[in-house]
């Protein structure tokens, strides 16, 4: 089960808009195992999206992959033909966007929107592929398939839709499924029904699962391994229990302190991360999060720091992890992660 | 921190919006997003108010601060029923109340520049004019964290959580008792969150605010509240003090939503039993009689279709409304 379905090496993207190159992506490097579930977690703006629609080789004008390997089962997708890429997609690789509003087209009935992945990859009628359809939609919990396969998405509630896009994106037995951000749009309990389903195929299925989001408790539901990114870059990476409970990047310490803790019934103060993330135009030639860290020292703001191997898979892009570096007692007290208060 | 008077005293408060249909245009049928809500905030707390989105509490928030006209019940700010005030005697009032919009991106005015945002509701009440009004402009934007400078710049130029701040500024502007929150954090990046939440806290032990904060981030609800509402179709299902409605949920509705909240901790996580709701919530139009959570609760009994339940006090300020837990 440790065969590396995905591996993204020292990946660069850049927009090239009319005020100069934008480097969303400034060289990230991570791994998707066969089976495996990993959330990238960041805020907006950090590069979490972007490093997908990479991936998936979506970028439009005037984004451009500007450097580095995107290696699906031992093969470079960077430089494949159009063609080629449209077979793995949705074929092999499937993504379910963010919005289900607008991710679905409106004209279509969602029946046909299904069919129409299913067509375009596998050689079967479009009987066959109808039926097919309904078993998808069934799978993902919608009621009445049969009806509900010739409905319009506005006659769909948002949850629904995103089930549907769900469906679409199952529909040729993906390896990989890339979920950017799903649950965003949605209620809390429609949320948890649509983790739930994720969850499942992961399990149940062995999809392996590319989950990005902002929000933390979703990842701690759903993946074993976590990627954090910050302006651009990767600062931390590890398993899920590594980055919640021994955090030892001070971005990851700072977005676990600032969200509140339903479990505790006192009353503490949330701690919010100061300053505004760092502008991608103009990136810091050191530390993307030099601004805004509490432990900054003076190397932060010359030198990009390197990655520091704390275990086996557990690596931090800071200079706190040097040998060099000073001891830092408030740093030490929150290496507890969530558990620290 | 809070006395025991009640600010605001919520009864039986309706908002219908009517649906026009036919070439006569009459009104035929209603989309009931508020039904028969009540409910009150005693000066200097902060009133939390969840559910989910098109359970009407937005609508309660605009209805009670009259930004829309009510269909029935009464409004009763520190003792005075505003439900039916004219626009002039209200206008007294709306400086007293103020609200925090949802979208920063969408609730400033793009062609004004922040004094002017910030200085509309100066002008509008005759509280300062000239040299004044400039100072305590500069005055509001360094206490939520902006500087002076910052007064002639236009809402483009600021990101979502400095145009946020500005929108508190704007609602601090009057010296309002009471603000009304509706998810003023929901469009903001989870690290600048915390840093708008804590804001909100410390002007509320500054200037002794009360709030009605409305979210369907719960555990943002949690930290901020002191008791909080939790809105199912219009209607409220259970109300009590922060921690009691958190550890021991009794309506249904209120387990379900609890136990769907994703904790950010593996552990706790992993144990979790989650109770999922399996459906959609039902059209607000035609809400099913009786109970309205019915169709989705899996303790459903035959008086749950027949009756409407009413909310309880089931000790110690816990109101349930439900025929299971009430009987």
């Amino acid at each position: 089960m440790t065969q590396k379905l995905l591996e993204v090496k020292n990946l660069r993207t850049s927009f090239f808009t009319h005020l100069g190159e934008v480097k969303a992506i400034r060289g990230i490097s991570f791994h998707v195992n066969e089976g495996e579930a990993i959330g990238i977690v960041g805020e907006s703006g950090s590069g979490k999206s972007v490093s997908s629609l990479s991936v998936m080789r979506l970028l439009q004008f005037p984004g451009k992959i500007v450097g580095g390997e995107v290696l699906f089962k031992g093969e470079n997708l960077v430089n494949k033909p159009k063609k080629e890429m449209m077979k793995i997609r949705g074929n092999e690789i499937a993504m379910i966007f963010q919005d289900p509003m607008t991710s679905l087209n409106p004209v279509f009935t969602v029946g046909n929107q299904i069919m129409e992945v299913i067509l375009k990859h596998q050689k079967i009628t479009k009987t066959e592929a109808k039926e097919k359809a309904i078993e998808m939609l069934k799978l993902v919990g919608i009621p009445s398939p049969e009806k509900r396969i010739k409905n319009y998405p506005h006659e769909f509630s948002g949850g629904m839709r995103q089930r549907a896009m769900v469906a679409i994106a199952l529909s040729c037995e993906p390896d990989l499924l890339i979920a950017d951000e799903p649950t965003t749009a949605l209620d809390v309990t429609i949320q948890a029904q649509i983790l739930d389903l994720i969850k499942g195929l992961n399990t149940k299925l062995g999809t392996s699962t590319i989950l990005i989001t902002h929000d933390l408790g979703v990842v701690a539901d759903v993946c074993s391994r976590i990627v954090v990114m910050y302006g651009g870059l990767i600062m931390e990476e590890g398993t899920k229990r590594e980055i919640f409970y021994e955090p030892r990047h001070p971005y990851t310490m700072g977005l676990l302190k600032s969200i509140p803790k339903v479990a505790s019934d006192t009353k503490t103060r949330l701690v919010p991360i100061v300053g505004t993330p760092p502008d991608l135009l103009k990136p810091p030639t050191g530390c993307p999060f030099f601004a805004r860290c509490d432990y900054a020292m003076n190397i932060c703001r010359e030198k990009q720091p390197p990655y520091f191997t704390i275990n086996e898979g557990h690596r931090a892009m800071c200079w706190l992890l040097h040998d060099e570096a000073p001891k830092n007692e408030l740093y030490d007290s929150q290496k507890g992660g969530v558990r620290s208060v | 921190m809070s006395e025991n008077r009640n600010l605001i005293e919520v009864k039986n408060l309706k908002k219908y919006f009517g649906k026009v249909k036919g070439i006569i245009k009459r009104k035929v049928e209603y989309v009931k997003a508020v039904d028969d809500v009540t409910f009150h905030i005693k000066k200097g707390e902060t009133f939390g108010l969840v559910g989910e989105s098109g359970c009407g509490k937005s609508t309660t928030g605009r209805t009670i601060i009259r930004l829309y006209e009510p269909t029935a019940g009464q409004i009763i700010y520190d003792g005075t029923d505003i439900s039916t005030l004219s626009s002039r005697e209200l206008l007294k009032y709306r400086k007293k109340m103020q609200m925090i919009f949802q979208d920063p991106y969408a609730s400033l005015n793009t062609r004004m520049t922040v004094a002017d945002i910030i200085g509309e509701s100066l002008d509008i009440h005759k509280l300062a004019s000239g040299k004044e009004r400039q100072e305590k402009i500069n005055n509001l934007l360094q206490s939520v964290g902006l500087s002076k400078d910052h007064a002639s710049r236009y809402p483009h130029e600021f990101s979502g959580g400095q145009r946020q701040r500005i929108g508190i500024a704007r609602a601090l502007a009057v010296d309002p008792e009471f603000i009304i929150c509706d998810e003023p954090i929901s469009a903001l990046d989870v690290s600048i969150q915390a840093q708008v939440v804590n804001m909100l806290e410390d002007f509320q032990e500054e200037r002794g605010l009360t709030y009605l904060f409305i979210a369907h981030d719960l555990s943002m609800v949690k930290h901020i509240s002191n008791r909080v509402g939790v809105m199912y179709l219009g209607s409220l299902v259970e109300v009590a003090e922060k921690n009691e409605l958190y550890s021991k949920p009794t309506h249904p509705y209120t387990q379900a939503l609890l136990s769907a909240i994703p904790v950010p901790d593996p552990d706790i996580a992993e144990e979790s039993k989650r109770v999922i709701l399996t459906g959609d919530v039902p059209s607000p139009i035609n809400p099913p009689s009786g109970c309205k959570f019915r169709t989705r609760c899996q303790y459903v009994k035959p008086i749950c279709s027949e009756e409407v339940p009413e909310l309880k006090d089931i000790g110690g300020g816990h109101y349930v409304a439900c025929h299971v837990v009430n009987n």
